[in-house]
């Protein structure tokens, strides 16, 4: 399985998919967030992997 | 960045980025290299962006940090304060600190408290205290101009609130800048054609350590809601947010937006405590919240 965690919650996606696809499943916006692997950006098409840790960080912020 | 159609490696976006808020500083006339620039940072991804966007431009640019006694049970201000500080001397740069509650005896959330306004959230208070006070001291100071981090998704936020409730005297005033006039300083906001998600990348990939955890009473705000949806908008029409911006601009600049240019400025006068304009009868709302807090004996 695939672990992406955003702030304090955790989500777990099959491999094999697209980071797109991997957000819009577990429900995220992907214009709200920047993905990260091992401290590297990915893009929305990066095909994800079995086992690996996808960190997303939330951009938006205000009040 | 799919509204611009490009992609680009880590060393041609740090490159890219500042190239793009020097085009807009110079298409909207901000400001030039010759004038000393105050610039509000907050220890967030936008201002200390934004500060180091300006330094690597060459131009003059000083910081100003609000500590707005912020605590949230995570020590937010105390963090943004570090965070702010720690970047300005590892970048050899000048910051002046101002703290409220040595300034006016009370916290920001203390400050709402006693003085009922927000509806039980300081954001009301933080705000009018903010503006209040970046001002002032980008007067008292002597800086040509006050720059504040504000991107595009803060911009189409705010717009499309003023839009929602066709809110004309705040549609009217929204711009990248807003004039000095009598008692204000002139405003700026170099980072407002840039996405909130290009401004996280940039310090990311700059490796600029910013606050990441969000203002405790900014969970469940209207502003964060506009966001939301506008970001739902997005991801099915990429440049959505953009376009709604711009071509807002345009419509307001060509003045098919609405006939009376300079409503607001025709009924302000200086406050008769600190001299700054308000279109309030007598004292501007910031020296009525403080004058009320005053009138309350210390406990």
């Amino acid at each position: 399985m695939v672990k992406l965690i955003l702030r304090d919650k955790e989500y777990e996606v099959k491999p094999g998919m697209t980071l797109l696809s991997a957000l819009q499943k577990s429900e995220i916006l992907p214009e709200s967030v920047i993905a990260t692997r091992e401290g590297e950006m990915i893009l929305e098409d990066e095909i994800l992997k079995d086992g690996e840790v996808i960190k997303l960080i939330a951009v938006i912020s205000g009040g | 960045m799919r509204q611009h159609k490009l992609a680009l490696c880590k060393e041609h976006y740090l490159e890219w980025v500042p190239e793009q808020t020097d085009r807009f500083i110079k298409k909207y006339n901000m400001f030039t290299r010759d004038e000393k620039i105050l610039v509000a940072v907050s220890g967030g991804k936008d201002s200390l962006g934004l500060w180091d966007i300006l330094v690597r431009l060459g131009y003059q640019a000083d910081g100003l940090y609000l500590g707005l006694g912020i605590d949230g049970g995570i020590d937010y201000s105390h963090e943004s304060q570090r965070l702010t500080e720690k970047f300005a001397n590892e970048h050899n740069l000048k910051l002046h600190i101002v703290d409220i509650e040595k300034e006016y005896r009370q916290s920001i959330p203390v400050l709402s408290q006693m003085t009922h306004r927000g509806h039980g959230k300081p954001c009301a208070v933080c705000g009018l205290t903010k503006r209040h006070e970046m001002n002032r001291i980008a007067r008292d100071l002597g800086y040509d101009v006050l720059a504040t981090g504000h991107n595009l998704d803060d911009e189409a936020a705010v717009l499309f609130g003023n839009t929602l409730s066709w809110s004309g005297e705040y549609l009217l005033r929204q711009g990248p800048v807003l004039p000095a006039g009598d008692g204000l300083a002139r405003k700026v906001k170099p980072l407002c054609r840039f996405y909130e998600r290009e401004m996280t990348a940039y310090c990311l990939v700059r490796g600029i350590e910013y606050i990441y955890e969000e203002c405790p009473f900014a969970e469940g705000s209207q502003s964060i809601y506009y966001k939301e949806l506008l970001n739902q908008l997005e991801t099915t029409r990429p440049g959505a947010k953009l376009t709604f911006y711009l071509r807002f601009l345009e419509a307001r600049k060509s003045g098919e937006l609405f006939v009376e240019k300079d409503m607001e400025q025709a009924h302000l006068h200086p406050c008769p405590n600190c001299g700054q304009p308000t279109s309030a009868p007598d004292l501007c709302s910031f020296c009525r919240m403080i004058e009320k807090v005053n009138s309350v004996p210390a406990s």
